[in-house]
């Protein structure tokens, strides 16, 4: 065939932030280590998805927040290649911080307008101890901020779900509610596969019409919220 | 449907092409091709010297795709009619004044209008199955309750090349770009910021005709020697725009140096490629260039 026309052909990328809380709290019941758990068993599975649809080309990174925040994976690294750093916990819920943290790397550039929407997900069992709304603020003011899938997932019943339905910006989405380490599990793999594969595929939307967010979100694999389970521990 | 619009002297010399490939992500999961791309006059298009036509007419529409807009296959076929036969109504011979009027103020509400009727006549015809509705959830079936036009969502990219002007209009994503006698690569329209993320404006929103965009080139200078429309899966399918702008600037020195032979056999070939290893979309271009 004759030389193809047009510069380097190139996979669209798609990165996929875990933002975690790691407030004190998070140490109480064994929180930490389930979340921990719970990532790194998800991870092949979402190997496996990424491998499903070679146009998409998922890049990982982890954001930690507690007194302050801080990148845990900072770079964006190919799903292949990312590992799992277990978190440590530490003082208070800086959730704000994080997302102004997150806002930062969203912003063109880095960031090219090629990419596909952004998958964030945030987990916390608790309350923002500092400035949420301004940290929500920055990251809704970056274009990609406001695209971006937005997941939450509330662990144990302390935690403030008003401000994680706030993070999300779509009422037809709720945060996932996980009061015990299986159903932790259950959500963080549901995000891990079932959104990511939603996120990576192409299709356009109409913008503007109604509510609805630019990627549609599959079903999660139980009701975001109900009523305490027997084996409910947080 | 009138295909061949309006009367008057024949935009000598430009020539056309048009490819479009189901992308690789559509191939992998069964979905067809979304995109449609026509030339006015049809029958002798590829590769035919159009210079008999009075203008020259690309139209070029790509299908949401997204699970809401399951009849969007349908609706960008129906946007590539409507845009020829619409472009049928421009005033060839009027004062420039006038056409640029006509194209900024009438035109857009035509299209917008007349592919609205016709997604109507479709419904009319064969309304949503429960099929259809069933794979929706309910925010979904509610969207299109208000709204069934969303069903057949698309975008539209249509060129018209008249004897001493050219016209683009664009209303969504997708790109139009030019290059002049020189080999310098432009855009007729500015990027629209607020198309990222898989969103895009669209035929199926309730006030598509002030999204469209119009722009009227009067040809009293050098005219463009080549134009090319794409769907966003092209774009897409490069690291950056520069590596897409040379996309046009390549087709044009190819078509310069080695004519129609060393484009047109190649051009499925190349959109496969390119969505196969780069975006995955389905991919579309019509290509006007004139001949040396």
């Amino acid at each position: 065939m004759a030389k193809r026309p047009g510069g380097e052909l190139a996979t669209r990328p798609l990165h996929f932030i875990w933002i975690a809380d790691c407030s004190g709290s998070m140490s109480v019941d064994g929180k930490i280590q389930s979340l921990n758990t719970a990532i790194r068993e998800a991870l092949p599975h979402m190997r496996t998805v990424a491998n499903e649809n070679p146009n998409a080309e998922v890049l990982v990174r982890s954001l930690a927040f507690g007194s302050g925040a801080q990148w845990q994976v900072s770079q964006p690294t190919p799903v292949a290649d990312f590992k799992w750093t277990d978190l440590q916990t530490n003082g208070l819920t800086d959730m704000g911080l994080g997302l102004r943290m997150v806002a930062e790397q969203l912003q063109m550039p880095p960031m090219t307008d090629r990419a596909l929407p952004p998958v964030l997900v945030l987990i916390s069992d608790g309350q923002p101890t500092d400035d949420f709304s301004g940290g929500l603020a920055a990251l809704m003011r970056e274009p990609w901020g406001k695209k971006a899938v937005r997941i939450a997932i509330a662990i144990g019943e302390d935690a403030d779900t008003e401000v994680l339905q706030r993070f999300i910006g779509h009422a037809e989405v709720k945060p996932l509610q996980a009061n015990n380490p299986e159903t932790l599990v259950r959500h963080i793999k549901w995000v891990s596969t079932a959104v990511l594969k939603s996120a990576s595929a192409p299709a356009s939307q109409a913008a503007g019409l109604a509510a609805g967010q630019n990627v549609p979100i599959p079903a999660p694999p139980t009701a975001p919220t109900g009523p305490q389970a027997p084996d409910d521990v947080w | 449907m009138s295909g061949s619009p309006g009367t008057g002297a024949a935009p000598v010399g430009w020539r056309a092409l048009r490819a479009s490939v189901r992308g690789a992500a559509h191939l992998r999961s069964e979905l067809p091709n979304q995109d449609a791309v026509r030339i006015a006059p049809g029958a002798r298009v590829d590769g035919a010297d159009c210079g008999d036509a009075a203008a020259l007419v690309l139209a070029l529409a790509d299908g949401h795709g997204s699970p809401k807009s399951f009849r969007s296959q349908q609706g960008a076929r129906l946007a590539v009619a409507v845009a020829l036969q619409t472009a049928g109504q421009l005033p060839l011979t009027a004062p420039p004044t006038l056409r640029k009027r006509w194209a900024e103020e009438q035109w857009p509400t035509a299209l917008v209008r007349g592919w609205q009727a016709g997604v109507a006549r479709k419904l009319a015809r064969r309304p949503f199955t429960a099929l259809e509705l069933g794979a929706l959830d309910e925010p979904g079936r509610r969207q299109l309750e208000v709204n069934p036009a969303l069903a057949y969502g698309s975008t539209l990219l249509t060129v018209v090349v008249g004897p001493t002007f050219i016209l683009y209009l664009q209303l969504g994503d997708g790109d139009l770009l030019t290059v002049s006698a020189d080999g310098e690569v432009g855009r007729p329209l500015p990027p629209d910021a607020r198309l990222m993320g898989n969103e895009t404006t669209s035929l199926c929103a309730p006030r598509a005709a002030d999204e469209v965009r119009v722009y009227c080139q009067t040809l009293a200078g050098a005219p463009p020697a080549l134009i090319l429309a794409a769907s966003d899966g092209y774009a897409n399918a490069f690291r950056d725009d520069e590596g897409f702008r040379q996309v046009a600037h390549d087709l044009w020195a190819m078509l310069r140096d080695e004519g129609e032979a060393g484009v047109k056999p190649h051009l499925r070939g190349w959109l496969d490629e390119a969505s196969q290893q780069g975006s995955g979309d389905d991919i579309s271009v019509g290509i006007l260039w004139r001949a040396p």
